[in-house]
């Protein structure tokens, strides 16, 4: 009969949060090379440009219908075969492709949410076109893509465990190696999702203060 | 002050504006109407070049709208422009929707733009609204802020897109009020409008479209008096 032993976690605490340190970092830069991503393919998706559009139209669709799980093989041994990526720059760049994609749908949504006359509002009194894209649509657009931006993040955070695949030392590989030299499983799983979730739950929280804060010219 | 020459305009195969030909002077009060999809809105895009346009020209204060990019930006701050939905920035206040232009447009200084603002709002009424936010104000309030924010850029021509169409009817005066004094103080104005008794008293000219062409275009009271066009004498013996 397995007997509960919660003592392995003090015992390895050190190591956890050496991975947790990893997951969240990997995860941050996740999120920055994301977020550039998505916004260069938003104004790419909304430009006047054909080309531009059918490019970015090809990143989305080519990302959303391939598993992440293959991106990071492909991006870390595929592309290793020629370039020599340590793990963690090909976590980050493979995770940042990934959220990227749905970063683009997430934003171009957003900046087409915002009404037809606001647009027309700023170029009539002589805005650029890039001042009225950024002084007056993205403003705007903010407030529509941060719910669902938040919930993008949450779910890098918690597809950042997949690069645990290619030994990148994060959360999940830490808690893999722990279970495997002392077979508490249990526990160290129940304490390495316990971990994922007040990473998440913190982020959705800090979002929703934000959305608040935004919300004061409702 | 505004010479429009023979101007095309197609939507895909439907051609909205057939070789339409207009000239506004400095000062003068012109008000277009006609029946809807008749191409009097579109009429009035073209001119700050919202709307492209596929043949003729559009000359406002000697800049040549639809050249290039630039004369249409240069023609944009010579033109005011109120429109049906007000199209306040909803993200900013009330001072904050009329300094936007003059701080980031004109490069002026967020003391030189609000002073002016305040007493943009002092004109239209509405001095103690500054710090709301477009959502709290009444549709009435919001398009005299409107038409704030375009006098802000000191344009030298204000277009005006149906402005009290989207208004009920007890706020619709308070618009026209604004209207009304702006003309009296010499602006030049060109306005699409449903509002007759707004044009009989305020227009100099009235200029009738029907099917994308102007089929009138006389002094206010020739207008109402004795139009020339069957289609014009048709039109308002409906609606008066």
């Amino acid at each position: 009969m397995y007997k509960l032993d919660f003592t392995v976690l003090i015992e390895f605490l050190p190591a956890i949060m050496d991975g947790l340190r990893m997951t969240m970092a990997i995860s941050a830069l996740a999120i920055i090379g994301g977020t550039i991503c998505g916004v260069t393919g938003a104004l790419a998706r909304t430009s006047q440009s054909r080309f531009l559009r059918l490019l970015s139209g090809c990143y989305v669709e080519w990302i959303r219908n391939t598993p992440l799980l293959i991106q990071i093989m492909f991006i870390y041994f595929g592309l290793g075969a020629f370039l020599n990526f340590p793990p963690v720059l090909a976590s980050v760049v493979a995770l940042s492709f990934f959220s990227g994609a749905y970063i683009t749908e997430i934003i171009r949504a957003g900046i087409q949410a915002v009404a037809k006359g606001q647009r027309e509002a700023a170029l009539s009194i002589g805005m650029t076109q890039r001042q009225t894209l950024w002084l007056v649509i993205m403003p705007q657009a903010i407030k529509k893509i941060l719910p669902p931006l938040a919930g993008q993040f949450i779910s890098l955070i918690k597809d950042s465990s997949l690069v645990s695949t290619i030994a990148v030392a994060e959360l999940s590989y830490v808690g893999k190696n722990i279970v495997t030299t002392t077979f508490r499983a249990f526990e160290m799983w129940l304490a390495i999702a316990l971990f994922y979730f007040i990473l998440s739950f913190t982020l959705s929280m800090a979002v929703r203060r934000l959305e608040r804060r935004l919300a004061e010219s409702d | 002050m505004i010479n429009i020459r023979k101007v095309d305009k197609w939507f895909g195969d439907h051609q909205v504006l057939k070789e339409v030909s207009l000239d506004v002077d400095k000062g003068e009060v012109v008000v277009i109407i006609g029946p809807s999809g008749s191409g009097k809105s579109t009429l009035l895009r073209t001119i700050n070049g919202l709307e492209n346009i596929q043949a003729g020209e559009i000359v406002v204060d000697n800049i040549n709208v639809h050249q290039c990019e630039q004369n249409c930006l240069a023609a944009r701050q010579k033109t005011g422009m109120v429109f049906q939905q007000f199209n306040l920035f909803a993200h900013k206040n009330v001072l904050e929707n009329i300094t936007m232009g003059p701080i980031h447009v004109q490069k002026k200084t967020r003391t030189e733009a609000e002073k002016i603002a305040r007493s943009l709002l002092q004109k239209v009424g509405l001095p103690e609204k500054e710090a709301a936010y477009p959502s709290r104000l009444s549709g009435g309030q919001q398009q005299r802020v409107a038409i704030a924010r375009s006098l802000a850029m000191m344009p030298q021509v204000m277009l005006f897109d149906e402005p009290t169409s989207a208004l009920d009817p007890e706020l619709i005066q308070e618009v026209l009020e604004v209207m009304k004094n702006l003309a009296s103080e010499g602006m030049t104005m060109v306005v699409v409008t449903h509002e007759l008794g707004f044009a009989r008293e305020v227009a100099d000219r009235i200029v009738f479209i029907d099917d994308g062409q102007i089929t009138e275009n006389a002094c206010t009271e020739d207008f109402f008096l004795k139009p020339n066009n069957e289609r014009t004498r048709q039109f308002l013996s409906r609606i008066l």
